[in-house]
């Protein structure tokens, strides 16, 4: 019974996510100890993993690891936001030097260097990233938690469509292998890829919103608004998906194992699915790492062209304002997110393929 | 599967404990909701710190100064607004302003002098660290209270009398003084309510305000909703609410608007213009913006006056308008169409013979041995049309060849100070419609003259009329200065002032628009 349940453990929980998922994404706002919960699941989930599969030094190492590398990015961008030439209060209009001193002094600007860089550093460790220049008052890390919600919907729908598009179409070509739709697939892939947002959406917002009204092309408000930026976005992903999750499934097809399998006389569906598939997945997983940390932290093209009120503007006009602290403040947040998905992955790996060690 | 069956159950119990988001209509009636687009977030709230013009827009009809501009007048009087009228002594050096009895905040309590001073000291607060506490470092000690050399605010030009009207005296005459009290920075305030809620003052549920509308909603990098404030002293605002949009994209907003979910969106991609223009709700209208081009007197060759004449006479504004075609007018004299000053007939104008001549007269009869000359410009589409255009007729008109070079906004405005380029892209818009505000900056002391080009002559037009009052005496002088500037010293040549487009939709009436942009909505009408 244990074992059955075990089993059951890892598909549930995809599911569970993929229920909050389609919930949110018709547009219910869920209450927070919902997702408390869940997170408690998920974080609970991940220890019983990390203790089974006795990786606790792994993951312990990985951490550290971890540590220096936001600390090196964190050292990085301060030291050249202060090489980048132009200042944050630098204008058309030039101020008065007795206002720019107010300035530097409110912003503690006119210390030395050092003073700065360690005053920013004990700053991140209680991860106070101090208030933003241009939005005056606003705490960083308030600006981070208000824009990140509707990136990381968007970024989840566009993940989960491309998954969902992706590996079938992959699978599905492989097994018509130089047929017909395998070609057609690899068509529709191919321009898929090669075919950017900035196309994309708005010939999407052209046909839906303009020659037939029937979605918003704008704001992020419900199940309708969603629909044209998730497509927009998920496109791309899901071609590579497709092309990749081909590639791998008919290196796969081609390996003794599965010639054993067939030799059993198991069904063509029964191989595909319970030896190919899993067994292919590892080259779409080492596309996923960095894939999950860019979609999760938005898309600038897709935010401002969707008016979405997303984490990907403050990437750009951070820097063109010369934003110091809300700079910093992406920066650590994206690099986060890259190296948390970089090691969900590695884990993933020896998931998916229990020849693949940890250590 | 019975673990998912129970995930499907829990999940659906969940489903329905959710609560729906927020529509993007905030449940408000079309019929009684003005819908527009600021763009993008507002970076602040407080009228007394913020610098930008999209808080502005939101402040402009949240609150109130003392006086406001009366855009049915053609050279842009003023008229009253919470001072019921105002007076000048002592050549425009002492003011007084009698302030509105009967005016309430809309927590119910009555406004007073006291919060007009209160909102100048704390923009000239040197913890505040306002950008533009300089607007009012005309008042005798206001720049020392900002040094903090002096640290009691009595002790700055401005008083309350026993009459209750408010006094300033100023440090030397400013006859365009009223004009900055336009301005949302010298707004008063209430320290009382800053003071209870801090830096969250300015969120809807703690700000408290005097204009005709009221700051409902604001749904950061959403949205904001204004509702008509039934308190407002004056005639109350005719459309109940007002929809401000934050959308980024142009052709995004373009769209909104021509399914009606949008009813006015400006600014509009210029490179449409052509398209747009014949749509109906098309509106284009004169602003007060210089377009310029600055040359490096210090550099050469633009060292020599003649080179710098040559090059002002061989491009054609007009040819730069045309293309542009977005209804800009070409300039060749100093002061924008649409305000007091404006003298079209000075400068140097479009002259390819002359141009040659000038050239010739600087020792370069064979153009090909000019020095490189370097024209720069940020970053940006219309610039670099524009800076392109200019290149094409330098080298049509005089045979010279110019480098054309462009860099990102900020290191560009560094540029400007540490290396300033041959020839450079500037604006200037207007802070207040005297010619005083375009000409000042051409100064040799105005830090903002990139030039290095100083005229003393220059420089005394320039200070003596400020201090005049006669509107005839002071328009001479700012042709003469204009005539020196653009004439015969020609560190710059102007190349239009500007225009604001925008698409309305046919039920919005009375819809402001002026030369200054300033858009307030309480006399906007649905139908």
């Amino acid at each position: 019974m244990i074992d059955k349940l075990k089993g059951l453990a890892f598909p549930a929980l995809v599911l569970w996510i993929l229920i909050l998922t389609i919930n949110s994404f018709l547009g219910f706002e869920m209450a927070p100890p919902v997702l408390w919960a869940t997170g408690a699941v998920i974080l609970f989930a991940f220890a019983v993993y990390v203790f089974k599969m006795k990786i606790f030094s792994y993951i312990f190492f990985r951490f550290i690891e971890a540590f220096l590398t936001l600390f090196a990015v964190a050292t990085f961008t301060f030291l050249l936001l202060r090489v980048l030439p132009g200042g944050p209060f630098d204008q058309e209009k030039t101020l008065p030097p007795e206002v720019m001193e107010n300035i530097a002094k409110k912003y503690n600007l006119d210390a030395p260097i050092y003073e700065q860089y360690y005053d920013y550093i004990a700053g991140v460790f209680t991860l106070d990233f101090g208030e933003s220049y241009k939005y005056i008052g606003r705490p960083i890390t308030e600006m981070l938690a208000e824009s990140m919600p509707a990136s990381i919907e968007l970024g989840i729908y566009s993940l989960i469509l491309a998954f969902l598009i992706g590996i079938p179409a992959g699978v599905w070509a492989a097994s018509r292998h130089n047929k017909f739709t395998d070609r057609l697939l690899m068509f529709f892939s191919i321009s898929g890829v090669a075919l950017p947002v900035f196309v994309v959406s708005p010939v999407l917002i052209l046909i839906f919103c303009y020659k037939f009204e029937l979605l918003p092309a704008a704001m992020w408000s419900g199940t309708a608004y969603y629909i044209l930026p998730v497509l927009a976005l998920g496109t791309r992903p899901a071609a590579t998906i497709a092309r990749l999750t081909r590639a791998s499934v008919l290196e796969v097809i081609a390996s003794d194992y599965i010639r054993t399998a067939k030799a059993k006389g198991l069904s063509e569906t029964a191989v595909l699915f319970k030896h190919v598939l899993k067994n292919s997945l590892i080259p779409v997983l080492t596309y996923a790492g960095p894939l999950v940390a860019g979609l999760l932290s938005g898309s600038f093209i897709i935010e401002q062209i969707h008016a979405i009120p997303g984490l990907a503007k403050h990437f750009v006009a951070s820097v063109t304002n010369r934003d110091y602290p809300l700079i910093m403040g992406v920066t650590l947040l994206y690099s986060a997110i890259l190296i948390t998905s970089n090691l969900l992955v590695d884990i993933l790996y020896s998931y998916f393929d229990p020849r693949i060690k940890l250590s | 599967m019975r673990l998912s069956l129970w995930l499907v159950v829990i999940s659906s119990l969940v489903a329905l404990s959710c609560t729906k988001k927020q529509k993007a209509e905030y449940g408000l009636k079309h019929e009684e909701t003005l819908k527009i687009n600021i763009t993008s977030e507002p970076p602040s709230m407080d009228w007394s710190i913020s610098t930008d013009t999209t808080s502005a827009e939101i402040q402009d009809n949240i609150m109130e100064g003392l006086v406001e501009y009366n855009f049915s007048d053609p050279e842009l009087g003023l008229m009253p607004s919470l001072a019921k009228e105002w007076t000048s002594s002592n050549n425009a050096q002492t003011w007084t302003f009698t302030i509105r009895e009967g005016v309430k905040w809309n927590d119910g309590k009555p406004f007073t002098a006291q919060h007009v001073i209160d909102g100048w000291e704390r923009l000239l607060a040197p913890a505040t660290a306002s950008q533009y506490a300089y607007f009012l470092f005309g008042i005798k000690n206001a720049t020392k209270f900002n040094k903090g050399e002096v640290k009691d605010f009595k002790d700055v030009g401005v008083k309350i009398n026993e009459k209750g009207q408010i006094v300033v005296q100023l440090e030397a005459p400013q006859s365009y003084f009223p004009y900055l009290l336009t301005h949302h920075c010298t707004y008063p305030v209430r320290l009382d309510v800053i003071k209870k809620h801090g830096d969250k003052w300015t969120e809807p549920k703690n700000i408290v305000t005097l204009g005709p509308y009221n700051l409902k909603i604001w749904d950061h990098d959403k949205a904001i909703v204004l509702e008509r404030n039934e308190m407002y002293y004056g005639e109350k605002a005719k459309t109940k609410n007002i929809l401000a949009y934050m959308i980024m994209e142009k052709s995004t907003a373009i769209t909104l608007f021509e399914t009606g979910k949008l009813d006015v969106q400006t600014p509009l991609p210029s490179a449409e213009l052509s398209v747009l223009k014949k749509k109906p709700g098309y509106k284009e209208n004169g602003y007060l913006l210089l377009y310029y081009y600055g040359m490096n007197t210090s550099k050469p060759p633009m060292n020599d006056i003649n080179v710098r004449k040559a090059i002002a006479h061989a491009i054609d504004r007009k040819e730069i308008t045309t293309m542009l075609s977005g209804g800009q007018k070409p300039m060749t004299s100093w002061v924008p169409a649409g305000m007091f000053g404006h003298e079209p007939s000075v400068g140097t104008g479009f002259n390819p013979g002359k141009a040659k001549e000038f050239l010739a007269k600087a020792g370069f009869k064979d153009p090909t041995t000019m020095p490189k000359i370097e024209l720069a410009y940020n970053t940006n589409e219309d610039h670099k049309r524009i800076a392109e255009n200019v290149q094409a007729q330098l080298k049509r008109n005089l045979g010279i060849n110019v480098e054309i070079k462009n860099e990102e906004w900020k290191s560009y405005l560094g540029k400007l100070k540490s290396d300033t380029p041959h020839i450079y892209r500037m604006g200037w818009v207007a802070d207040f419609p005297d010619p005083d505000n375009f000409l000042n900056l051409m100064t040799s002391y105005s830090d903002n003259n990139h030039t290095k080009w100083g005229n003393k002559e220059f420089d005394k037009i320039i200070n003596q009329a400020v201090s005049i009052n006669n509107k005839e005496k002071r328009r001479s002088l700012y042709t003469q200065a204009q005539k020196i500037l653009t004439e015969q010293g020609v560190p710059v040549i102007p190349i239009y002032s500007g225009v604001k487009h925008a698409l309305i939709n046919k039920r919005v009436k009375n819809y402001p628009v002026n030369v200054m942009d300033r858009r307030k909505y309480k006399k906007v009408v649905l139908q």
